[in-house]
């Protein structure tokens, strides 16, 4: 796709002062999940459909958990984003093909869309972000959450990064 | 690579429907599956009011009056609430793929933030930038941004009042911000400025805040 080929063109202004915020995402998440269970075991429990989250290279998460996926955007997207003022998100029941456009996020006058991570059928929005559409900055890994969907094609989860191929990713892009 | 400004194709639509202009923008959007085709659309449009992608506090109740005064209404895919476009009004739509710059609308809006403020002050007017994006002169604003990003691609933009008859505003909440005016470079330099004598301005601003190079067809 285009798109990965212009990522070696990236200019030289690029302020490598992301990183922060990745890890203090990461860092946020782990805290949350101690005081909510005690363990990891949330991430990493022993049922086989339930995966540690996966992202995407256009910054979106995807959490499995009895065969459905929660998806969010990542800390580097929310904050590359500034703050969002509104979350257009899809109907529950849509079916979306992965890379369809699901929705958009506004922040700064700026409509940017989402894309799906899998393919599946919508089964949850969280209606909180129409109150409160700033969850997705302030917790983007838990409350922020953006939809849920069931995963037709489980291979396409195990496509995505892991974590440490994320941070990876994201530190490619500061270079 | 270091050091290689990317080649920005300047497009002067001239005075074009607001619908052409949305038209124009895809074909420009879709230039860059194949490859870097970095664009900044100029024009002007006849009178119209638009909408951003929050359309809950612009029911067709409300829109509808609009239609009276002569303007057109349109709901579009970009951020930002509701606003008027007009002869006077140059309009500037960048179509950037983001990979070739810095792939952060909220860096993208600042750095067309910081281009308009700095073409007001070579036209000789001191504009700021607020909490509230767009640019603005005191509690007024002289122009409006809202934008839109697929696939790190942006389309719509900006529009600055140059000599913009202001009364069309009057009938709105300008993206709903109450209390605030707006105004042009003519009334704050209290002589007919006029699109025309603007437009260089903004794009040697333009080619200042994002370190490229802007090319004309002949």
């Amino acid at each position: 796709m285009a798109m990965r080929a212009t990522l070696r063109c990236l200019s030289a202004n690029f302020s490598p002062r992301l990183p922060l915020l990745s890890s203090a995402g990461r860092d946020n998440r782990a805290a949350r999940l101690r005081w909510v269970s005690g363990t990891r075991r949330t991430f990493s429990s022993c049922s086989v459909l339930s995966t540690a989250l996966k992202f995407t290279e256009k910054h979106e998460w995807v959490q499995v958990e009895g065969g459905i996926g929660t998806v969010g955007i990542s800390s580097y997207a929310q904050d590359a984003l500034g703050d969002v003022v509104y979350c257009g998100l899809p109907e529950v029941g849509q079916r979306l093909e992965q890379m369809d456009e699901f929705g958009a996020l506004e922040s700064v006058k700026a409509a940017s869309e989402l894309y799906s991570p899998l393919t599946g059928e919508v089964t949850a929005i969280n209606t909180q972000l129409a109150e409160n559409p700033g969850l997705v900055n302030k917790d983007c890994y838990a409350e922020g959450w953006l939809i849920k969907m069931t995963i037709e094609k489980p291979e396409e989860v195990d496509a995505l990064m892991d974590q440490a191929a994320y941070d990876k990713f994201i530190k490619s892009l500061e270079e | 690579m270091q050091g290689s400004r990317p080649l920005v194709r300047v497009v002067r639509l001239g005075l074009v429907s607001y619908q052409e202009g949305l038209r124009l923008q895809q074909v420009y959007v879709d230039r860059h599956r194949s490859g870097p085709a970095h664009s900044l659309l100029l024009c002007e449009h006849p009178p119209v009011y638009t909408t951003g992608i929050r359309h809950q506090p612009y029911p067709a109740s409300r829109l509808d009056p609009l239609r009276l005064l002569g303007a057109e209404v349109h709901r579009a895919n970009r951020g930002g609430l509701i606003t008027f476009h007009g002869p006077g009004q140059l309009v500037c739509y960048p179509v950037l793929d983001l990979s070739g710059f810095r792939k952060s609308v909220r860096w993208y809006v600042a750095q067309l933030e910081k281009t308009v403020v700095s073409a007001c002050g070579s036209l000789g007017v001191t504009a700021t930038t607020s909490p509230h994006t767009g640019v603005w002169v005191g509690d007024n604003k002289i122009c409006a941004m809202g934008i839109h990003c697929g696939r790190y691609v942006t389309s719509h933009g900006l529009a600055l009042n140059c000599n913009t008859d202001l009364s069309w505003f009057s009938h709105i909440v300008p993206c709903g911000i109450e209390g605030k005016g707006v105004t042009s470079l003519s009334r704050e330099l209290r002589r007919d400025v006029s699109v025309h004598e603007a437009t260089p301005h903004l794009l040697a601003a333009f080619g200042e805040h994002f370190h490229c190079e802007l090319s004309e067809d002949a």
